[in-house]
């Protein structure tokens, strides 16, 4: 794959790091990310019978955007109630945590980023973040000691690139986009061709401008490289593992990539196998009948609050 | 923001789908699972409970529990198992039945196979449908081949060998005539192209399409005949394994290994797995389908 060579910052020139660096700057300047954005997906990205409510409510409250958001989800007739909701509490309460968290993300993301200039399909978009992310929490639990909190989160924001580069590039991600889906080649190979850098750097600038953790910085970073990603490496490794699963298992962008993914050659199983000799004893045929089950749970989720996905 | 799409409304069952499955059928996927690495998606759940019903019906059992104890007493459990596989697999047999199956094949494996062998003179593609039933899955590689002739496989030959243990099969996989039911996935397009109408409502395979496959007798489990089964670059092998025990299951795998050239494809049916049967097949993905694949020489992966 073309990207195995590629590196983040150090290799590029210095023009092409600054003009990301530049961009992002300029074009996502202002509004920036909600303030409750991560303490709230910090809370909700642990198991759902350890989620504090109180809190929960308390954090969607704070956001109006997000809380009249809950409450119209809440309302619609998907969910059956003979009355809507009248409180934060009662519409968290009838959402339940999971699409709860769909919608803090959806919205804070919706905030920062206008979304007539969204490059791909949002409800694509969502259906492969939150799928990335579910999966990554569930390689997770095959692996003792990884954090699967931080597992989830990583996953859900591996991506992060996508947006800066709609925001930042828009007619050259768009030339990008048209590329991909044409060729049915990965995405990230066809941003390298066109645009000479993907949305890992764009990601990346986004990232350390909006002061996000380290380890999950380097997952926005290397995701396509983890060979590169140094001392995050089994974080890195798992999502890029969780990545290519999701692309050939029904969560991917919306359009067919001629991909073959081999997971036990694939660099990043040696990284993960490292830490893990468990993963060894992981039935990968099985794990993927598991993941498609969980896959049309997501689907199903996103498309209640999205409506489908575009053909 | 689309939510206030229509769709929303017409689609509120799915969210509590599987949620009021009795939970011995979860035990029962899971020992058909272990017994023979087919799983059933919750999703699917309700064929395994179908097929179920339909085995107590036939037992005159009302209680699902007691089904359990048939299945799991080892005085009968190995003759249910069998019977409970044969109605799990009904109705699998129909053209074009796994579309990402096909889509693997020639968007992603015929151009890496034809990359492989660009260097060779006399380019051949050899494919082997073992346990072909009555052809179904022969014919509709053979015509997905067959759109490739002008494109990838131009100026190539392509074997297709298709056997079944059953002689009764393979007369009527070689007669290659088929209705409705076992068309239902085929496209008008390839229904024009390939098939002649018969009077009634059937259509016949055209020769042209049947000439490129070679249908007989073989029993999987004859390691001599397995011997001569050489050179193929794909292997399919649809709900066949699941009723092989272990140790014949084991052999009949290492035999397709060798039997695969490097860099081969080896595929089973779309919910079936080999359980680490074989550790020198790779598990690989493609969208929306898994093979077990020889690696290459050159990728040095072996």
């Amino acid at each position: 794959m073309t990207l195995e060579n590629h590196e983040a910052w150090p290799t590029m020139t210095t023009t092409v790091t600054d003009k990301i660096r530049d961009r992002i700057e300029r074009i996502v300047t202002t509004p920036s990310i909600p303030a409750v954005f991560l303490p709230l997906v910090d809370l909700l990205s642990g198991p759902a019978e350890e989620a504090n409510l109180d809190e929960v409510v308390r954090l969607v409250s704070y956001d109006n955007a997000i809380a009249a958001q809950c409450l119209r989800v809440a309302s619609s007739p998907l969910f059956g109630m003979v009355k809507p909701p009248k409180s934060i509490a009662a519409a968290v309460m009838t959402l339940g945590l999971q699409r709860v968290e769909t919608i803090v993300l959806t919205s804070c993301m919706g905030e920062a980023f206008s979304r007539e200039k969204w490059g791909i399909d949002p409800v694509a978009f969502w259906r492969h973040s939150l799928g990335c992310a579910m999966v990554s929490r569930k390689f997770s639990e095959k692996l003792a000691g990884v954090d699967g909190e931080r597992a989830y989160m990583a996953g859900l924001l591996h991506d992060l690139g996508f947006l800066a580069s709609s925001m930042a590039f828009p007619e050259e991600f768009a030339v990008a986009v048209e590329r991909a889906c044409r060729e049915q080649i990965p995405l990230h190979e066809a941003e390298q061709a066109t645009m000479g850098f993907t949305h890992c750097e764009t990601g990346r600038a986004l990232a350390e401008k909006w002061h996000l953790a380290k380890d999950i910085l380097d997952v926005i970073a290397h995701h396509h490289a983890p060979t590169q990603a140094g001392s995050a490496g089994s974080l890195v490794a798992l999502v890029h593992l969780s990545d290519e699963l999701c692309r050939v298992r029904g969560l991917d962008y919306g359009y067919y990539e001629r991909h073959k993914v081999d997971l036990i050659s694939d660099p990043a199983w040696s990284i993960l196998l490292q830490d893990h000799r468990d993963l060894e004893g992981v039935d990968l045929a099985r794990f993927t009948f598991e993941l498609d089950e969980s896959a049309a749970k997501v689907g199903e989720m996103v498309s209640a609050i999205f409506g489908p996905v575009a053909a | 923001m689309t939510s206030g799409n229509p769709s929303v409304l017409a689609k509120p069952a799915v969210i509590k789908a599987g949620e009021s499955i009795d939970p011995v059928f979860r035990q029962i996927r899971d020992i058909v699972y272990k017994a023979c690495g087919i799983f059933q998606l919750d999703e699917k759940l309700y064929l395994l409970v179908d097929g179920c019903g339909r085995r107590m019906k036939q037992l005159g059992l009302t209680n699902s529990r007691d089904y359990w104890n048939l299945l799991t007493a080892q005085s009968s459990r190995d003759a249910e198992l069998r019977h409970l596989l044969n109605e799990l697999t009904i109705g699998e047999t129909s053209l074009f039945r796994s579309q990402p199956q096909i889509d693997a094949l020639r968007k992603v494996i015929l151009p890496e196979i034809a990359g492989e062998k660009i260097k060779q003179i006399t380019k051949r593609l050899r494919i082997w449908s073992a346990g072909c039933s009555t052809g179904e899955e022969s014919y509709t590689l053979a015509m997905n081949m067959l759109e490739e002739t002008e494109g990838l496989l131009k100026g190539w030959t392509i074997e297709i060998l298709a056997t079944d243990l059953n002689d009764r099969s393979v007369e009527t996989a070689k007669a290659g005539v088929y209705g409705d039911y076992a068309l239902r996935s085929t496209t008008d397009y390839f229904k024009r192209k390939y098939f002649t109408p018969l009077d009634g409502k059937k259509l016949q395979v055209q020769p042209e399409v049947k000439k490129l496959i070679t249908f007989s007798r073989l029993n999987l489990q004859d390691d001599s005949k397995m011997l001569f089964m050489k050179g193929m670059d794909l292997i399919f092998c649809c709900n066949v394994l699941i009723y092989f025990d272990g140790p014949s299951k084991s052999k009949v795998i290492n035999h397709f290994f060798s039997n695969l050239n490097f860099g081969g494809y080896f595929f089973l049916g779309t919910s079936e797995s080999l359980l680490k049967l074989n550790d020198q097949f790779h598990l690989v993905h493609f969208p929306g389908a898994m093979a077990y694949w020889k690696p290459s020489l050159k990728s040095g992966k072996l």
